[in-house]
């Protein structure tokens, strides 16, 4: 599995009050959540970690290589993102096309890319779709449009910025199954979400981050154990310990089945 | 009851131009005035839809084939467009999309209706820094709206639709955008709101504790109509809904309400604790 490492990486807006710093940071495990309140700097890390922004000083490494020195094909087979909002990375004519211009950037052979398009279109559940407009899909298929750029080109790691916005509950599940798969076939998944249920019970390292800092990272578990923690950085545990709060009971529950198995063995 | 404090939709269908499908079908329903009305669905449900008849702009504005009525609190769309928009704040899924793009400021683009009705600055002034309070935009007044990020555009957007009073507040999926501190705050605020408001959103838990009914829709057909406990515990799995976080926990531990169902609210489950006790 692929390792990412930022070193003395500084980042400042221009005109914006917000910086970004980051001494030393490894993000190295299968599924990872980053999470943090709006404004803690989760999508800057992004732009940063694909070139779309440009570090004021520090490096960046993926595998022990400065990721600036790749040239920009071994980047896009190194790292692939999908934007938080659909509309900032579509453009093409067709469905079909916008997946097959993503695979042309990293592929040549016009049948492999046809294939793999409708391979991919199929995973997400847009194989009926091929021939539509971008823009005559719904938010949600348009989200999954984006997902099917990306699994095409099979980078080694996946950036997904809020994926699971605006998706239905079926979408949801597709994707978080989709997910389980990149990652389970060797592929780094990092993922920003503010769906804590979801990082509770899906990621095996969550790393928050608060005015353009890593301030935690850890197990979902150790994450919501500390509630002064996850209060001092803005964040709301999984609902399931709310619900267990106003019962009057503070222990540490991943989910509604988690606290079944906790409390229903004796 | 009188029809002046309801919304009765009546055999409402649905069906945009150059679509072969209708998107909303045979929907007869009602609710009364002062309630909190959630719709829940999934992509293509029609919910979308649903908001845009309710707030008028389907077939005012969106031209579609439609067919049976909607009336809300007396009055149809058709019969007095002027009065019947300004009787409903709407905030539909694209906020970015509803800004009037004329103001500089996020105090302006909240003042925007209230300067078109021309009324006194001194009460616009103080009516708009009222709802930005609420809507948690005070530091932000000064701003370009343009600069907000997508929670604070989505709470810009129902601040705007809140600013002159409605009787009928229409929310699309208003928190998608909002991060989980802020998505609680906006429910704490739903949840004393003064008004009608009919709203979409995937966040079952927050919709239980608020909504007084929940429309449950798919294929454009409404599936069910209720309470949150009776319509979560009749949920049919071809629905694809999910199970509320509460009912999920309580069905797990079997604490149930005298009447047999699953609670679906804190107050239930505290209820159904007791009585399994």
């Amino acid at each position: 599995m692929s390792q990412i490492e930022l070193e003395n990486l500084a980042f400042a807006y221009p005109e914006k009050s917000f910086e970004l710093s980051v001494d030393h940071q490894v993000l190295s495990d299968s599924m990872i959540a980053i999470v943090g309140q709006n404004g803690a700097g989760k999508s800057t890390i992004f732009k940063l970690l694909t070139g779309l922004l440009k570090a004021q000083s520090g490096k960046i490494s993926v595998d022990g290589v400065e990721f600036s020195e790749l040239d920009p094909k071994h980047r896009l087979q190194k790292i692939g993102i999908t934007f938080q909002n659909p509309d900032d990375q579509l453009f093409n004519a067709t469905v079909k096309r916008e997946v097959e211009w993503s695979a042309s950037q990293v592929m040549h052979d016009q049948d492999a890319i046809s294939v793999k398009a409708d391979a991919v279109l199929n995973k997400v559940g847009l194989a009926g779709k091929a021939g539509e407009n971008p823009y005559d899909l719904s938010l949600s298929e348009r989200k999954l449009l984006t997902v099917a750029t990306v699994l095409v080109v099979d980078p080694e790691i996946y950036l997904f910025d809020e994926p699971m916005m605006s998706l239905d509950w079926p979408s949801r599940q597709m994707l978080t199954t989709i997910f389980h798969q990149l990652a389970d076939s060797g592929h780094q998944i990092i993922t920003i979400t503010h769906d804590m249920d979801w990082v509770a019970t899906e990621f095996s390292k969550v790393h928050v981050m608060e005015r353009g800092m890593f301030k935690f990272e850890g197990t979902p578990r150790e994450l919501f154990g500390d509630r002064e923690l996850v209060q001092r950085v803005g964040l709301l545990p999984p609902r399931i310990m709310t619900v267990a709060e106003l019962l009057g009971d503070s222990r540490t529950y991943l989910s509604p089945e988690d606290y079944q198995a906790q409390n229903s063995s004796y | 009851m009188d029809e002046d404090k309801r919304i009765i939709l009546n055999q409402l269908s649905v069906r945009y131009r150059g679509s072969d499908d209708l998107q909303l079908r045979d929907i007869t329903v009602s609710a009364e005035a002062g309630q909190i009305i959630g719709i829940v669905g999934n992509s293509h449900s029609g919910k979308s839809t649903l908001c845009q008849v309710l707030a008028g702009v389907v077939p005012q504005i969106i031209s579609a084939e439609m067919q049976g009525s909607c009336q809300v609190l007396g009055r149809f769309a058709k019969d007095d467009w002027r009065q019947y928009n300004a009787m409903t704040g709407v905030v539909l899924q694209n906020p970015a999309g509803q800004l009037s793009g004329l103001s500089d400021t996020v105090e302006d683009e909240i003042a925007f209706d209230l300067i078109n009705q021309g009324i006194d600055e001194a009460i616009i002034k103080r009516r708009v820094a009222n709802v930005a309070a609420q809507m948690g935009l005070s530091d932000q007044l000064g701003q370009q709206p343009e600069s907000l990020s997508g929670g604070q555009m989505q709470r810009l957007a129902i601040a705007t639709a809140i600013v002159t009073d409605p009787q009928l507040l229409i929310l699309d999926d208003p928190t998608s955008e909002m991060d989980p501190l802020g998505r609680q705050q906006f429910f704490d605020w739903l949840a004393n709101a003064n008004t009608t408001v009919v709203i979409v959103s995937s966040e079952l838990d927050d919709l239980c504790e608020v909504a007084d009914v929940i429309w449950i829709l798919k294929d454009g057909q409404l599936v069910a109509n209720g309470s949150p406990v009776t319509v979560f515990n009749h949920l049919n799995s071809d629905w694809q809904i999910p199970e509320p976080t509460i009912y999920r926990l309580a069905k797990g531990m079997n604490w149930r309400l005298s009447t047999g169902a699953i609670p679906v609210t804190i107050s239930q489950l505290k209820e159904a604790r007791y009585v399994a006790n």
